[in-house]
């Protein structure tokens, strides 16, 4: 009996503990000046956190400490704590739309697409190393697993330009699609998402020649990768789709329709993938298994999105407080 | 976080309309323009819905004036239109837009933090409605000095004289101006914008109550707000005191746009409980009665002689 007892007792903990550890979810709202924080559990907006002007993407500090979120229009970096959304501090920033840290977090990059400026940090101190002026309209980037390369897509100059770190000059800039946006290292090349057109460019890093066209939708915009590495996500802006990419045959395996501009991704534990709908001022939850989606009422214009499952329940946050 | 019926109108426009039409046209860069294009746009169109509905009763009901044809009030309506539908989301968004995050970018980057009431009054962070009504305050303020400083001037009073000479003012009246006195006020508004980091995209909802107080004040009905209302909002009998026949040029008074405060601080207030005929006759007659292109004409003639050009 004392042992049933002793096992009831372990089961209800841990039920109480996965309960609590549901997790909470930030987005962006870009036209709303705020971030929102979702409970995970109950897909519910439990408050929203106010930025200056216009937050668009986000990205986690290298010591996962801190939660930086880029205010473009307000230009600012502002900082939270990713557990609970709480402020930790803000810091002046010129224009920083699309960011991220170097694999070794030795360098920050950050992509001003209004001011046509790529800006290298050090990554560290996040002091200013160099600034590219660049034609034109920066938009998202992303590294050669080195470190050695930042790659970047420059929207309105329909091309691709990459950056040597070390020696922290250009590479070479050459074309690519039309309206250039996403940018992601895959398997030794580097894949961009043409928004202007309906593919995306596998570019060879060594000198930026195109090696072949991936059709995937209209208005191809942003690739994530699956935690899991299996699948390659890309989000169609134009065409209101998110197609699932085979890593190795960069062939379309799954279409789904998910309207409202899709546009950014991050993934659950159980698989299922939140996407950002910039018009719809929603976050969809795709099951990619079933197709099924559930929405998240979020704040105007959402864009960059990050989960933090282990965080505890924010709900019960507020309920506490 | 409740349902707004505006972005999600706005938002199947951009999927439906804008954005396929981005595409073909290959200007899908300018999407987040295009968004915030038809953000202010559905409410620009339901502003002036809204004004119709309240106003046009109200100038049925208690008319200060009646026409026996009211042709010149036309005109009015397409300036109405293009201003809140059309023009003015535009150079809200490609020029004050691109303008502030430049300023502000090259601000940041020499260490400072740009400007915003926030940061000058921190308890402002986290209290967006408040902080927008500070900002609707200032701004309400620099309206005033704008306008007034409008009539004083021979060669600017040239071009805003265009807004004075409808004799048949209607609430469609308030968006008559000529393009060059439309660029003045929006580079005036918007280099004191920078100066306080405004943040009117975040807040369409409180801009259009705003606008729909200015459209309001030019309406021809016998509506005051009272002793005390009158010298918290400016009502019609107040602003028609400011379009009244003897006010024209630098006799005016009442400049202000929603405040009547700043006539009040800067004593160019005037309560009188009289409703007076509108129309500056100092101008040629297509300034009143002409079509919209012909009235530009001649605002630019007479502005040409106010500067010493002869057309």
């Amino acid at each position: 009996m004392r042992r049933l007892v002793a096992c009831l007792l372990v089961c209800l903990l841990l039920g109480v503990s996965a309960a609590q550890a549901q997790g909470i979810a930030f987005v962006l709202n870009s036209a709303a000046a705020s971030v929102s924080v979702i409970d995970m559990a109950t897909l519910k907006e439990v408050r929203r956190i106010p930025s200056l002007r216009e937050p668009h993407h986000l990205v986690l500090s290298p010591d996962r400490k801190s939660l930086m979120v880029g205010d473009t229009a307000g230009n600012e970096m502002m900082f939270l704590d990713p557990a609970t959304g709480a402020v930790q501090k803000r810091i002046p920033m010129s224009d920083p739309y699309q960011f991220g840290y170097s694999p070794d977090a030795k360098f920050f990059v950050a992509a001003a697409l209004a001011r046509n400026q790529i800006d290298v940090y050090d990554g560290p101190t996040l002091k200013l190393l160099k600034r590219f002026e660049v034609k034109k309209t920066p938009s998202h980037l992303d590294y050669s697993p080195d470190s050695g390369t930042v790659y970047v897509s420059l929207q309105d100059s329909d091309s691709l330009i990459a950056i040597d770190l070390k020696a922290l000059t250009v590479r070479w800039q050459k074309p690519v699609g039309k309206t250039p946006a996403g940018v992601i290292w895959h398997d030794g090349n580097v894949l961009v998402a043409n928004m202007g057109t309906d593919y995306v460019s596998k570019i060879r890093p060594s000198d930026g020649a195109e090696v072949a066209k991936i059709v995937t939708g209209k208005g191809a915009h942003t690739i994530f990768r699956s935690p899991d590495t299996k699948v390659l996500w890309v989000n169609n802006r134009a065409g209101g789709t998110t197609v699932a990419l085979d890593p190795a045959t960069l062939t379309v395996t799954k279409r789904f329709v998910v309207s409202g501009g899709p546009d950014d991704i991050d993934f659950a534990p159980g698989g299922k993938l939140w996407i950002t709908r910039r018009w719809a001022e929603k976050v969809a939850v795709l099951d990619p298994v079933t197709g099924v989606i559930e929405d998240v009422k979020v704040g105007r214009s959402p864009h960059g999105l990050w989960l933090n499952p282990g965080a505890p329940s924010p709900s019960a946050a507020v309920a506490t407080r | 976080m409740t349902f707004d019926p505006f972005d999600q109108l706005a938002g199947l426009i951009q999927e439906w309309v804008l954005i396929p039409l981005l595409y073909e046209i290959g200007l899908m860069s300018w999407e987040d323009i295009a968004f915030g294009w038809a953000l202010f746009a559905v409410y620009g169109a339901f502003q002036v819905a809204i004004t119709f509905a309240v106003c046009v009763p109200l100038e049925k009901w208690r008319p200060v004036e009646r026409w026996p044809d009211s042709k010149a009030v036309w005109v009015d309506v397409l300036y109405t239109v293009l201003t809140r539908v059309g023009v003015l989301p535009l150079f809200t968004f490609v020029l004050f837009y691109r303008a502030q995050v430049w300023v502000h970018g090259w601000i940041a980057d020499w260490g400072l933090v740009p400007p915003t009431l926030e940061r000058l009054v921190p308890a402002l962070y986290g209290q967006p409605v408040l902080t927008f009504i500070c900002y609707a305050i200032i701004l309400d303020c620099a309206e005033y000095w704008r306008h007034r400083l409008s009539h004083m001037f021979r060669w600017w009073y040239a071009l805003h004289s265009l807004h004075h000479a409808q004799r048949q003012m209607t609430f469609w009246s308030d968006d008559r101006n000529h393009v060059l006195d439309d660029m003045i006020a929006f580079v005036w508004f918007g280099v004191i914008a920078l100066l306080i980091g405004v943040p009117p995209l975040q807040f369409p909802l409180l801009v259009l109550v705003l606008r729909f107080l200015e459209s309001l004040s030019h309406a021809n009905a016998r509506v005051s707000f009272g002793w005390l209302g009158d010298r918290v909002l400016i009502s019609p009998r107040f602003h028609r005191l400011h379009h009244g026949l003897r006010a024209a040029g630098r006799r005016s008074c009442n400049y202000g746009s929603v405040l009547p405060w700043w006539d009040m601080l800067f004593r160019t207030a005037d309560f009188s409980p009289v409703y007076v005929g509108t129309g500056d006759p100092s101008g040629e007659e297509a300034l009143a009665t002409g079509t919209w292109s012909q009235q530009q004409m001649a605002g630019l003639r007479r502005f040409g002689r106010a500067i010493g050009v002869r057309a």
